[in-house]
């Protein structure tokens, strides 16, 4: 353990647990929970928003088109309005990912949905699930992990603090609640 | 799966200095980044300023000299060779500097990119790592514009004495690739500000909490989103102008120049098409500011937050259409200058809007003159004794008087230096307690305010009697019929800067020794914004429990 000097690691990857099967069980699970990160831009706003954008680039193009200097606005109009453009389907992109944790009483799976269509998985027994909580240090404030299976995982590392707070009490309040013996 | 990145157990380690200050992704690290550095790059143009105000103290030339640039001994009758091109270098790079990467570097990169992000509930920029390449790309284009300073230029002396404007012929023609420089310093820093605002634009949009809608987002983060959009629609405009420059002086075209069939009044509206949004670009984050601030002190929410919105985004969209104004006196037909001065002076009306519902927010409110609030209240005054005088200027008859006079000088640092300033200091003591943890001595803020003031005034208001008095800017002479009120404005200049350094001690100490704060909503629970509730859960989540059966059907726990 390195102390004094701060050190970050990431857990070394585990190809071997990331592409495990999916758990098929019978039994519903007891709690289950999908993160996603949050967009509040719907296609229509989106519409809208590239609408007034174009409409307020025309207003610097269209009186100089007389003075011939147009054409050397256009390229920078361009890039600036389809830069606009690109950072919203890019962003809509990002709220694609999603993180779904499922708990059974002997087992705790999380399934996360990358932006490329790789699932990735990681089960745990939930009764030597570590939670691990970092108010500040880590990567984001409110920095949410679990430990099991020898492995480390975040959580909803794209939700705002004040979530991850949120969605570390309703994981503590369930496994907590978890029945060890049933 | 997304394997942690953590460190180990619960020591309280953090990033080394490099990966955090210089690699950094987190918002609030970034803002923090840019009001530094908005800080550093302001005091060497204010710096400037006082070099400035020291030689127009007196009349006669004393301390700028053709033998050598003075600074502590004034120069005997005589000796002393008048250096306008060093006068000339001090005005422009105190505007390119003020302009491109003081202001809107503090305002909009620092302040937006700390409190917006909180104040919508978004867990960061939409880009974080395009954020920390704006960032160093402001960085790299302040360099240029320090570099260019430095660099051989016209006359056969460092820098370019062309005025912040840069306008051609005077811009085509200075010697040497000082001027190259500073043309790519706004180049870069322009880059910069479009990728920032891109990323502000999205973030607002896309990333607010669920459930808040743009009509419950609160005045900062709305005045981030229009500054914004102003500067994604502008800047391309302004990048084109000064591209055409650039080629001008290097590539032989001729687009400002008559002898090549160009015109060099394109520029002016080029430039002013851009410049006159940048106005509002460094006016409209403050106005968010204010809005809070005054908010909290008056311990009332603010009065008619639809109306403030609107009237925000309305002074953007107006910002767009009376660019001309700037320009009267180039040979605009009669028409085109009473449109000009009819759109200029419906401006007032949204500006209006806002000073009034600031004045009813704060009536009949229970007010504490805490150090903010006094900032908020010195801005709302002088914000519009400048408005004020902007109306006057707006006429176009009366610019035929007063253009390039003192008055307008006035004018203009009325609403930027009283306007934008006072509301950097004023979010500076609203949130530092936020941003640092630790408070300031609320006796050395309003020291700090009173003194500023005080000396900001005595700057500024003689200058309106000045211009009235026909005393032209941007010389560095002046006849001794004007020396009583340069006089005064010199010492009142001395006043700010000694404000100004006050300031910085102030800083010092309360960063290092201040007292600390824990509570998180210190100024009472009137601060309403996000911000101020952080350590508690909001009650929406973008997670969403699907409930089992067993959940509710587990009986006896």
């Amino acid at each position: 353990m390195p102390t004094g000097s701060a050190k970050f690691k990431r857990a070394a990857y585990d190809a071997a647990l990331s592409s495990s099967a999916p758990v098929v069980r019978d039994d519903a699970p007891i709690w289950e929970v999908t993160l996603w990160p949050n967009r509040s831009l719907g296609p229509v706003g989106l519409r809208n928003t590239m609408l007034i954008a174009a409409l307020g680039f025309a207003l610097p193009v269209i009186p100089f088109v007389w003075a011939g200097a147009y054409w050397v606005l256009l390229p920078f109009v361009f890039v600036a309005l389809s830069g606009l453009w690109l950072a919203f389907k890019m962003n809509n992109r990002h709220g694609q990912l999603r993180e779904h944790i499922g708990l059974w009483p002997d087992l705790i799976a999380v399934e996360r949905h990358e932006l490329n269509g790789e699932i990735k998985r990681w089960q745990a027994n939930p009764y030597w699930l570590r939670i691990k909580f970092l108010k500040s240090g880590g990567p984001v404030d409110n920095y949410l992990t679990l430990i099991g299976s020898d492995r480390e995982i975040e959580l909803g590392a794209f939700l705002s603090p004040e979530e991850r707070t949120a969605l570390k009490s309703q994981i503590e309040t369930h496994i907590h609640r978890l029945d060890i013996n049933a | 799966m997304a394997n942690a990145a953590t460190h180990d157990h619960d020591s309280h380690a953090r990033p080394g200095f490099f990966t955090r200050w210089f690699m950094s992704t987190n918002h609030k690290d970034i803002g923090i980044l840019y009001l530094f550095t908005a800080a550093a790059v302001g005091f060497i143009s204010v710096s400037l300023t006082v070099y400035m105000r020291m030689e127009l103290m007196n009349p006669g030339v004393q301390y700028m000299c053709e033998e050598g640039a003075r600074l502590f001994t004034q120069a005997e009758i005589g000796e002393c060779t008048p250096n306008g091109h060093l006068w000339n270098v001090m005005i422009t790079y105190h505007g390119i500097l003020m302009m491109f990467f003081v202001v809107i570097p503090a305002l909009f990169g620092g302040f937006g990119n700390y409190f917006m992000p909180l104040m919508i509930g978004a867990p960061d920029m939409a880009f974080p790592r395009l954020n920390n390449l704006s960032y160093w790309l402001y960085v790299c284009g302040t360099a240029l514009g320090i570099a260019s300073l430095f660099a051989p230029g016209g006359d056969g002396q460092m820098g370019s004495g062309v005025g912040w404007v840069l306008y051609p012929p005077l811009s085509t023609i200075e010697a040497g690739y000082s001027m190259d420089l500073a043309i790519f310093a706004v180049h870069v820093s322009g880059a910069s500000s479009i990728l920032g605002a891109i990323n502000m634009i999205t973030t607002f949009l896309n990333m607010r909490a669920p459930g808040m809608t743009l009509h419950k987002t609160p005045l900062f983060a709305w005045s981030i989103f229009v500054t914004a959009f102003l500067i994604l629609l502008s800047l391309p405009v302004l990048a084109g102008a000064i591209t055409m420059l650039l080629t001008d002086r290097n590539f032989g075209t001729t687009f400002f120049d008559p002898s090549g069939g160009g015109d060099p009044v394109l520029y002016m509206h080029l430039l002013w098409f851009f410049g006159h949004p940048e106005v509002y670009m460094i006016i409209l984050p403050g106005f968010g500011i204010i809005s809070h601030v005054i908010a909290t002190f008056s311990k009332k929410p603010i009065f008619g937050y639809l109306p403030m919105v609107y009237a925000m985004v309305a002074i953007g969209v107006l910002g767009f259409v009376v660019w001309a104004h700037h320009m009267y006196t180039v040979g605009l037909s009669t028409t085109q200058q009473s449109y000009f001065m009819l759109a200029t002076m419906v401006i007032a009306v949204p500006t209006g809007v806002k000073v009034f519902s600031w004045i009813a927010t704060m009536w009949g409110g229970s007010i504490s003159f805490k150090t903010p609030m006094l900032w908020a209240m010195g801005f709302l005054f002088l914000f519009t004794v400048g408005g004020v005088t902007g109306v006057v200027l707006s006429q176009a008859a009366l610019d035929r008087a007063y253009h390039n006079t003192y008055y307008v000088v006035a004018h203009f640092h009325y609403v930027m230096s009283l306007g934008a300033v006072f509301c950097i200091f004023a979010g500076i003591y609203y949130w530092i307690g936020k941003m640092s943890g630790r408070q300031y001595p609320e006796w050395a803020g309003k020291l700090h305010f009173w003194m500023m003031f005080i000396g900001a005034n005595l700057t500024f208001f003689p200058q309106h009697f000045l211009g009235r008095n026909g005393m032209p800017r941007r010389y560095l002479d002046y006849p001794e019929q004007f020396a009583t009120w340069n006089y005064v404005s010199s010492i009142g200049a001395f006043i700010s800067f000694a404000s100004f350094v006050f300031f910085i001690g102030v800083m010092v100490y309360t960063l290092r020794w201040g007292k600390k704060v824990t509570e998180p909503a210190y100024w009472g629970e009137h601060a309403e914004t996000l911000e101020w509730t952080l350590p508690n859960p909001p009650p929406e989540h973008t997670f969403e429990t699907l409930p089992k059966q067993a959940d509710w059907d587990k009986g006896g726990h």
